[in-house]
C-alpha cells in the first residue's frame, strides 16, 4: 500500500495546525431551553367567562401558583437562553511578555410568559402574556432597549 | 485537486481528532406516582389523602381561598459538541408538574398535570 504522504512531515502538521487554530481562534454557541413552549390562548381562555378548572385542563399544570391582593394567578413560563462568543488570540507568552487577544461574548434569556389572574370564585380576571421569544438574538443583545 | 489532497487531509483529520462530544443528563428528581391522579376526586379528597397518595409536595401556596400543592420533577439533557476551533451546547429542560387546589377546608377543589419531562432531548443548538 501506497503512503499519499511521508508521515513525520504529517504528523508535524497535524500538530502545529491543531495547536496554533485551538490557540487563535474559537466560536462558542449554546442555546438551552426551559420548560414547554406557551399555546396561543386567545380562543381558549376569555376573560370573565373562563374559569380555573377549564384553565387547568386546557393548559395543564402552572410553572407558578401566587396569590395577588385576592386574585390567584397562574404563571406558565419557557424561558430560552443563546450565548455565543467570538475570541481571537495570538499565544505569544512563552516568547513574549504579553498575549494579544480580542473576545466579544453575548448571553441572552428570554422569556415566554404567560400570567393568568383569577378572582377568589375562580373566574378569569385579567391575561397578560408575553412572547420573549419573538425578539431576535442578534438585534436584541446589541440593542439598548428590548430589541423591537 | 492532487495539490489539496494533503493539506484537506490533514485538515479533516485535525477536526476528527480534537473534536470531542458530551452528554449529560440531569434531574431533580421528586418522586410522585402520577398513577394516582385517576383517584384524586374534586369535592370529594382532602389534603391528608392527596398527600397520603403523592407524597409531601415540593412546594405549598397559600391563595385567596384556600391552598395549592405543587409537585414537580424536571429532566434536563445536554450535548455538547467540540470540533476545534467552534463548540456547540445544548440543554432542554422539562418538568413533571401537578397543582393540587384545595379550599379552605383542605378539600380538593381542582388539579391541573402536565407530564412533559420525557419530552427533554438532545440536540445541537441550531
Amino acid at each position: 500500500m501506497v503512503c499519499p504522504f511521508n508521515i513525520l512531515p504529517f504528523v508535524i502538521y497535524l500538530f502545529m495546525l491543531g495547536n496554533l487554530l485551538t490557540g487563535c481562534v474559537s466560536y462558542r454557541l449554546i442555546r438551552g431551553t426551559e420548560g414547554r413552549s406557551i399555546p396561543p390562548v386567545s380562543e381558549q381562555c376569555q376573560v370573565g367567562t373562563t374559569t380555573l378548572e377549564e384553565a387547568l385542563e386546557t393548559l395543564g399544570a402552572p410553572d407558578q401558583v401566587a396569590e395577588l391582593e385576592g386574585k390567584d394567578v397562574l404563571i406558565y413560563r419557557r424561558s430560552l437562553l443563546a450565548q455565543s462568543g467570538l475570541s481571537f488570540g495570538i499565544p505569544l507568552t512563552d516568547i513574549w511578555i504579553s498575549s494579544f487577544d480580542i473576545s466579544a461574548y453575548g448571553r441572552l434569556v428570554r422569556y415566554d410568559s404567560l400570567l393568568l389572574f383569577f378572582t377568589s370564585d375562580g373566574i378569569l380576571n385579567k391575561m397578560v402574556i408575553e412572547r420573549g421569544s419573538r425578539h431576535p438574538y442578534l438585534k436584541t443583545i446589541l440593542s439598548n432597549g428590548k430589541g423591537d | 485537486m492532487n495539490r489539496l489532497r494533503e493539506p484537506l487531509c490533514i485538515l479533516l483529520l485535525a477536526f476528527t481528532l480534537q473534536s470531542c462530544v458530551m452528554l449529560a443528563k440531569n434531574k431533580d428528581y421528586y418522586p410522585f406516582d402520577t398513577s394516582q391522579l385517576e383517584k384524586l376526586t374534586p369535592g370529594k379528597s382532602t389534603a391528608a389523602e392527596v398527600t397520603e397518595m403523592l407524597g409531601a409536595p415540593s412546594t405549598i401556596v397559600k391563595l385567596s381561598n384556600g391552598n395549592a400543592y405543587i409537585y414537580r420533577h424536571s429532566l434536563s439533557k445536554g450535548t455538547g459538541l467540540w470540533l476545534v476551533i467552534v463548540s456547540f451546547g445544548n440543554y432542554d429542560k422539562r418538568k413533571d408538574q401537578i397543582v393540587v387546589f384545595f379550599d379552605k377546608n383542605d378539600v380538593l377543589t381542582h388539579y391541573g398535570v402536565t407530564l412533559d419531562a420525557n419530552k427533554a432531548a438532545y440536540g445541537l443548538p441550531f
